[in-house]
């Protein structure tokens, strides 16, 4: 249990990390710095927690930053690796909705619509000075998930969507409310399922979705009399 | 008389490093090519001799054509005095505006645009062009830029910006972490660096900036690649003075004058360094694509306006 001014400052120096990786994830066309890129945001959040628990001393967090290493920037973006070694595809170029410029530009309205509807009622619920900027973050984060999961039309890209938001909702819970560690850890199992899931499909997703469907109406005949 | 002795000395100091860190970028990117690369003096031994050759003018040229050097040369030598580099003055009505900082830059291209035009040339007309259409897009963001240093540092003048980022830490303001991001981009973008511009191209259809001072020669074009090497420089003295201002005096004497000079030659080094593995790591990217990069520009920016408002 340390109480030092110096730690609100590292804790904002890491929320200007995880608002750089999310632009960068938005944007970036490269699968593999995609994939770098989300390990690197994981590493900051699991400073994040690490950082908090510094300051609280609450164990869970320790705990959760260690499962978060071990997880999210380990074994996801490992396993992740190898489903874009199976698939032959370097990069994804195809977007739907938004091209990144409006990505990015939807992204900041998106944030300051957070902040500017948050900042109605949250700094009543709590005098704790860094619990407004990290729930603003963390839901930001999700929303940008959100959007990436909409506009990239690669399978692979989604999920790092999907893992995007999963970061943000795991940030806003290390500010907003303590979760029990099971659920947390029940959150994190869930991620790894999904990977698995989708590493298991993977071999039959070339490029996109819709191509996916179209291999798998194919097997509909085995199922006809 | 302070003035005058800070002038003489900032724009004396900028004009020597300047072309040594134009050498180094390429020195850097030629040893990642696996090339030896040019000597570190290379750009100063080009000056003078291009300072030695004749100039030559197509007879369908004007004035413009023969002023620009010197407009150019100007407007950036006097943008310098905005930049501190060797410590910083007392403050002296309307220097270290951001506000003048940006329209002398911008006077300097406009007329870069014009000389280009003037020839009548393809090449100039074409590089004319496409300047004017990357600022058009950069400009708004450059400014949403400082907007964001000035809510920021809390002014609009570069000495006192220069002075709180001195005073203060990255710790107290991490928001100057995302903003020099932005610089960064800016830097590249300015300078015409790789994704945005080639600077090794000479005769190449994609070419922007060299399009333009294709068809100066002997000291015009002395002056024109001068005035470029100084912008490169006051703009990476802008990010180094914000993000790393360490070393940067505002009581001058002989040794914390010297002991800032040394520091930041080393700084500027270092970050040329930076800018050389950046250009290598990157191909040159569309022109429909560039957009993309300034927006993170102005993302990281308007991100740094969000953190002031959360403190």
């Amino acid at each position: 249990m340390i109480n030092l001014p110096v730690l609100d400052d590292i804790t904002k120096i890491l929320f200007v990390l995880v608002l750089a990786t999310a632009a960068l994830i938005i944007t970036i066309r490269t699968l593999t710095s995609l994939l770098n890129i989300y390990s690197i945001q994981s590493w900051v959040i699991a400073a994040v927690a690490f950082v908090l628990y510094l300051k609280n001393g609450s164990i869970v967090l320790l705990l959760l930053a260690i499962l978060t290493i071990a997880s999210k920037a380990f074994l996801v973006p490992f396993v992740m690796r190898r489903i874009q070694k199976s698939m032959h595809i370097k990069r994804d170029l195809e977007f739907r909705y938004l091209t990144p410029i409006g990505s990015i530009l939807v992204g900041t309205a998106m944030i300051f619509l957070v902040y500017w509807s948050f900042s109605q009622f949250l700094p009543e619920l709590s005098s704790e000075t860094m619990f407004f900027p990290g729930a603003v973050i963390g839901v930001s984060l999700a929303l940008m998930g959100m959007m990436v999961i909409f506009t990239r039309k690669q399978m692979i890209t989604k999920i790092l969507g999907y893992l995007t938001m999963e970061n943000g909702v795991l940030l806003f819970s290390l500010f907003v409310a303590e979760l029990p560690f099971i659920i947390e850890l029940l959150i994190i199992l869930d991620l790894v399922m999904l990977i698995v899931l989708a590493t298991v499909l993977a071999f039959g997703i070339d490029t996109s979705i819709d191509e996916f469907h179209d291999k798998l109406n194919s097997f509909t005949l085995w199922f006809k009399e | 008389m302070s003035f005058i002795i800070y002038a003489l000395l900032n724009t004396a100091f900028v004009m020597l490093i300047s072309p040594l860190f134009v050498s180094l970028i390429k020195k850097v990117k030629a040893y990642t090519q696996g090339r030896e690369g040019p000597p570190l003096l290379q750009t100063y031994y080009m000056l003078l001799k291009l300072l030695k050759k004749e100039r030559v003018y197509s007879d369908n040229t004007s004035l413009i054509m023969r002023i620009t050097p010197y407009i150019n040369i100007v407007c950036v030598l006097v943008a310098s005095l905005c930049v501190p580099v060797v410590y910083i003055p007392a403050q002296i009505a309307g220097f270290g505006s951001i506000i003048l900082f940006l329209y002398l830059l911008v006077f300097a291209k406009f007329f870069m645009a014009l000389a280009g035009l003037d020839a009548g040339s393809t090449f100039g007309g074409m590089g004319s062009s496409r300047e004017m259409t990357v600022s058009a897009v950069i400009e708004p963001v450059i400014i949403i830029v400082f907007a964001a240093l000035g809510l920021l540092l809390k002014t609009t003048n570069l000495y006192d910006m220069f002075t709180t980022s001195l005073n203060s830490s990255l710790f107290i303001n991490p928001s100057t972490l995302l903003i020099s991001l932005s610089l960064f981009i800016i830097l590249i973008v300015e300078t015409a660096r790789i994704p945005v511009d080639n600077p090794e191209t000479h005769l190449e259809l994609t070419m922007i900036h060299e399009a333009m001072i294709l068809e100066y020669s002997g000291s015009d074009l002395a002056m024109m690649e001068m005035s470029h090497a100084v912008k490169q420089t006051i703009l990476m003295a802008v990010f180094i003075n914000i993000l790393i201002p360490w070393g940067l005096t505002s009581a001058p004497n002989a040794l914390t004058v010297s002991i800032s000079a040394v520091t930041f030659i080393i700084k500027g080094m270092v970050l040329a360094v930076a800018v050389g593995f950046f250009e290598s790591m990157f191909a040159k990217s569309r022109l429909f694509r560039l957009p993309n990069l300034f927006m993170l520009a102005f993302f990281f920016s308007f991100s740094t306006i969000l953190f002031e408002l959360l403190k």
